[in-house]
């Protein structure tokens, strides 16, 4: 049992993870319609970002959030703007070379300008433990965590209750549309790009205390971060955070009462899974969103 | 009304921002060209004609960091040796090729011998990269030296001039079995049959293979109580590998992992309190300087078997200070790992080769040279002698036992190379 409870514990603490990175990707899925395949090059970035002002200034990494967060404000700007708003109108698999493209130029930069090595920061709650009824829970791992539902829930808030959100909703909805009432939608459209470089240097901020690092970890996670995405439903706030904790939980649970070697097997057979069972995912808006991103 | 056709605002500002981007990467595609020609290539003297040899490396993709650190070593080996007069008078030209990946191996090992010309290569540091590239020398008459891969097969696929200066995978699961069996089973005062061994591995090729020499070795040493947990390098968590040896309380470990999951894992065994007496890593990320950096006071007593690492009894490896100076002065910082001195030794005992062929890099006059080349152990930067069995395996090669204390890899194993004694983790 107790092993139980502990593997629980990780496997949530992990899904937090996959939640976190999946949230930006979501946004710009919901609402630029746009598979954004250089996501966690995004957060790879954050991620030396916060690095680098760790080694060189010593800043603590969550103090780092403060900087990190406009900088990757602009680059989303910047992403939008020169990028993607081009080949808008454009056929979606002209979209996905380019994003493709965008990540592979950025995982290359990021070798040729700071090498292959791992960076790992060490801070003194690297190793913390919170010991509740003999469960090991780590202490950046529940920071992040915490981040992950925060993130969530303000941006849900945000999505729900501002004017601004209810624009982004609105152009998610039906562009033409919003554009026919006089909203500018390709300022919003950079908001919104800017807003999921936002959430995706969150993750790198929150993710750096307890992992390291390197130049192709954007390719690892944005992978997971579609797996999540998909299954909890493309556009949806809720579901990419309970698509997140689930897939951490089952992957976790597998390797333990499975094999270890298996647990990566079972995340891709539960993605076939929904996808032929129910292609718009588990929260999914309906029969009809599963193209999000695509028209 | 006819309406007359005139751009939008809209489309000229697209075309601009279109014709922008394209300059920009264009100038880009010409700066980072111009930025990446640069690099020890060997100097080409305009009198006698230089001896050309390939240089198989990926410096580029997810191999960067080693195939890097690489190929560093053999750069330091052709300048020092072009510096002493090269090769019988003749300068070494390396005609350098990166290979990321194994399409990238075949292609520039077909572009090195048609279009270059050349019948002789070294490389490669990926055991997958060496196997594609040297097939394509081999079969084509050619020679191909390999200086840092350690997959076993690379020797056994029955071709002649196919060459290889360290150990493999095998040396490593050897000297593993034998520090177990010789050192770890007295220590903790159990018979060798009593010892529980886990193997946590990656679950690539890399990790596999070494997996599959510690299962056959580790029988015949009379190590029965052997299990295996495989895991995916990849993993953000390793929960479910920690939480088994927290269980089954292990006297030995064995891990192969490379540098983000030895790092994970030894963090997550902190986090949970799990203590292994002897936990030895297999080169890949144990031996890195990155994870002594990482954890710090929490690497302590994680034993590594992997090449000759730099806090080693200096008396058996002559050249090795002379080598660090160097790599310092070409690359402003310590050595990465022990690839570039490994990768050195091999380029220098190629060049001592070649000199007694004359600078010949056929492959009949470099077989015959090599076959009869003998180097006592003891004697090179690495330690390693030289002494090529049948199938171009060096022999005289092995793997150290190294032991993290205090943010240095010392050697503590074979007493004739160790700085310090083994301790048990506690």
């Amino acid at each position: 049992m107790q092993i139980f409870i502990q593997t629980l514990m990780a496997g949530v603490l992990l899904g937090g993870v996959y939640a976190l990175v999946s949230v930006g990707l979501n946004l710009i899925f919901g609402v630029v319609r746009i598979i954004n395949f250089a996501h966690g090059e995004l957060v790879m970035v954050a991620m030396y970002m916060t690095f680098w002002m760790w080694q060189l200034w010593g800043f603590d990494p969550y103090v780092s959030f403060f900087i990190v967060a406009p900088v990757m404000f602009l680059v989303g700007l910047a992403l939008q703007r020169f990028i993607i708003q081009p080949i808008q109108g454009s056929s979606s698999a002209m979209k996905i070379f380019v994003t493709i493209g965008v990540s592979i130029v950025l995982q290359n930069l990021a070798l040729y300008l700071w090498g292959g090595q791992y960076r790992s920061v060490t801070t003194s709650y690297t190793t913390s433990v919170l010991t509740v009824g003999g469960v090991n829970i780590s202490v950046p791992r529940l920071i992040a965590f915490a981040g992950g539902l925060l993130l969530v829930g303000l941006l849900f808030f945000f999505m729900q209750r501002t004017l601004t959100g209810k624009v982004l909703r609105s152009i998610a909805e039906d562009r033409d549309t919003a554009r026919l009432l006089g909203i500018p939608v390709s300022r919003f459209y950079m908001f919104a790009t800017g807003l999921s470089a936002v959430l995706a240097g969150v993750a790198g901020v929150l993710l750096t205390p307890f992992s390291s690092a390197f130049p192709l970890y954007g390719a690892q996670i944005t992978l997971i971060a579609f797996i999540v995405v998909v299954i909890g439903g493309m556009g949806n706030m809720v579901g990419a955070l309970v698509g997140g904790i689930l897939l951490g939980a089952i992957q976790t649970l597998t390797g333990t009462y499975i094999a270890p070697g298996l647990q990566q097997v079972v995340l891709f057979a539960l993605f076939i899974v929904v996808v032929l069972v129910r292609p718009q995912g588990l929260f999914g808006a309906g029969v009809g969103t599963e193209e999000v991103g695509l028209k | 009304m006819a309406t007359r056709y005139h751009p939008t605002t809209a489309g000229r500002g697209r075309r601009f921002v279109r014709f922008g981007a394209l300059t920009a990467s264009l100038a880009l595609i010409v700066a980072s060209a111009a930025c990446g020609g640069a690099g020890p290539n060997g100097a080409v003297s305009g009198g006698e004609k230089p001896i050309r040899i390939g240089a198989l490396y990926p410096t580029t993709g997810s191999l960067a960091l080693l195939g890097e650190e690489s190929w560093r070593g053999t750069a330091i080996a052709v300048k020092l040796r072009n510096a002493a007069g090269g090769i019988n008078g003749r300068k070494i030209e390396v005609v350098r090729a990166n290979v990321p990946d194994v399409n990238a191996a075949v292609a520039e090992a077909r572009r090195l011998t048609s279009k270059e010309g050349l019948d002789f290569a070294i490389g490669t540091y990926s055991s997958s990269l060496a196997l594609a590239a040297s097939e394509v020398f081999a079969r084509g008459g050619g020679t191909y030296v390999e200086l840092g891969a350690i997959s076993a097969e690379f020797n056994n696929r029955g071709y002649k001039s196919v060459w290889r200066t360290n150990p493999t995978a095998t040396s490593f699961a050897e000297q593993e079995v034998s520090f177990i069996s010789k050192y770890v089973a007295g220590a903790l005062g159990k018979d060798v049959s009593k010892l529980k061994v886990v193997v946590v591995h990656e679950d690539s090729a890399y990790g596999s293979s070494v997996a599959r020499s510690v299962q056959e070795k580790a029988a015949a040493a009379g190590i029965t109580n052997v299990s295996y947990a495989p895991y995916s390098a990849t993993s953000t968590d390793l929960s479910s590998v920690v939480l088994g040896l927290r269980s089954s309380k292990p006297d030995v470990v064995i891990a192969v992992s490379y540098a983000s999951d030895a790092i994970l894992l030894a963090r997550q065994m902190k986090e949970n309190g799990v203590v292994v007496p002897a936990f030895i890593g297999t080169g890949g990320g144990h031996t890195l300087a990155g994870f002594g950096e990482a954890l710090g006071a929490d690497a302590n007593y994680v034993f590594d078997v992997d090449f000759t690492q730099y806090a080693v009894n200096k008396t058996a490896t002559p050249g090795l200070d002379e080598f660090v100076a160097a790599y310092k002065k070409e690359y402003g910082g310590s050595p990465l790992s022990g690839h570039s001195l490994a990768n050195f030794m091999g380029a220098q005992t190629v060049f001592d080769i070649l000199e007694k062929t004359g600078g010949d890099t056929s492959a009949k006059a470099f077989g015959a040279a090599a076959a009869s080349f003998k180097v006592k152990e003891g004697t090179t930067p690495t330690g390693w002698g030289v002494n090529f069995d049948k199938t171009g395996q060096n022999t005289a090669a092995s793997a150290y036992v190294m032991q993290w204390r205090d943010g240095v890899l010392e050697t503590v194993w074979p007493e004739s190379v160790a700085t310090m004694k083994p301790v048990l983790a506690k």
